[in-house]
């Protein structure tokens, strides 16, 4: 039955968009985790990447979490040279986690989020009335 | 008397299936709303005048004479899949915009609900006849 498909299909999509969440709540736990020494990299950022996949036993086109990767970007940095990981020139690498982005990122997933369970909540309705029609015959 | 053989009751039938089918490639749209490079897909919206023409007037359609040929006068309850047009899509090539998903979704529930509706309706009348 389609509808049974349809609500697997969300479900793949609330499993994704809160991998999603993980990785961002990741990143945003660790954006002032700098390295303990001078010469060593801080946190790197996570860039999680989903892909479309063809579920076989439904025929259903889902979604998956394809990779969680890093991101490339350069480094910040911030002038502490009481800091035990400061270079001879007084500097701290950073992470390179932008809290705005994440937040933005953040308010993505969770109006991704929504919609799947909003599609639940509409095939369920769907399929309530379906199962009435058998009542009071 | 079958009731299922009544051109309502198939008419019936068959939107509701054509809506529950509709309903799956959206939730598929909305599960890849974050999916780079996914395309937005919608159903074919069932054309009126070629149900109309398939049942009163005889077109003109291919003719099959060979068991290998394919036969494309059976109008199947599954509609094609087409791609959607005119539509705005992301630096990473995705196609869908929630907003007009979640519209469609409330659309096609809202149809459903319709056509379980008539259903029973109809049902009542035929109950109604027989004096039950």
């Amino acid at each position: 039955m389609d509808l049974m498909k349809s609500m697997a299909v969300s479900a793949s999509g609330l499993k994704a968009q809160s991998a999603r969440m993980r990785v961002i709540s990741e990143n945003i736990a660790n954006a002032q985790s700098v390295a303990v020494s001078a010469g060593a990299d801080p946190y790197r950022r996570k860039i999680i990447t989903f892909a479309n996949e063809l579920d076989k036993a439904t025929g259903a086109n889902t979604v998956t979490v394809k990779s969680v990767d890093e991101d490339s970007s350069a480094f910040n940095k911030r002038y502490d040279p009481g800091h035990p990981a400061a270079n001879s020139a007084g500097y701290v690498v950073m992470p390179n986690v932008n809290s705005l982005i994440e937040m933005m990122d953040m308010r993505q997933a969770q109006r991704s989020y929504e919609a799947n369970l909003n599609t639940i909540e509409s095939a369920k309705q769907m399929m309530m009335r379906t199962v009435s029609l058998l009542q009071n015959q | 008397m079958d009731p299922s053989g009544l051109p309502l009751m198939q008419m019936i039938t068959h939107r509701m299936e054509w809506l529950n089918q509709r309903q799956k490639v959206l939730a598929e749209n909305i599960a890849n709303a974050n999916t780079p490079g996914y395309q937005a897909i919608d159903l074919e919206e069932p054309d009126f005048a070629a149900v109309l023409g398939r049942s009163r007037l005889k077109a003109v359609t291919l003719a099959v004479t060979n068991s290998g040929h394919i036969d494309f006068n059976t109008g199947g309850a599954n509609a094609a899949v087409a791609k959607e047009r005119d539509v705005e899509a992301t630096p990473t090539g995705n196609t869908v915009v929630l907003e007009e998903q979640m519209i469609k979704v409330a659309e096609t529930q809202m149809d459903y609900q319709l056509t379980a509706n008539l259903y029973a309706k109809h049902i009542s009348m035929l109950k109604k006849a027989l004096g039950r």
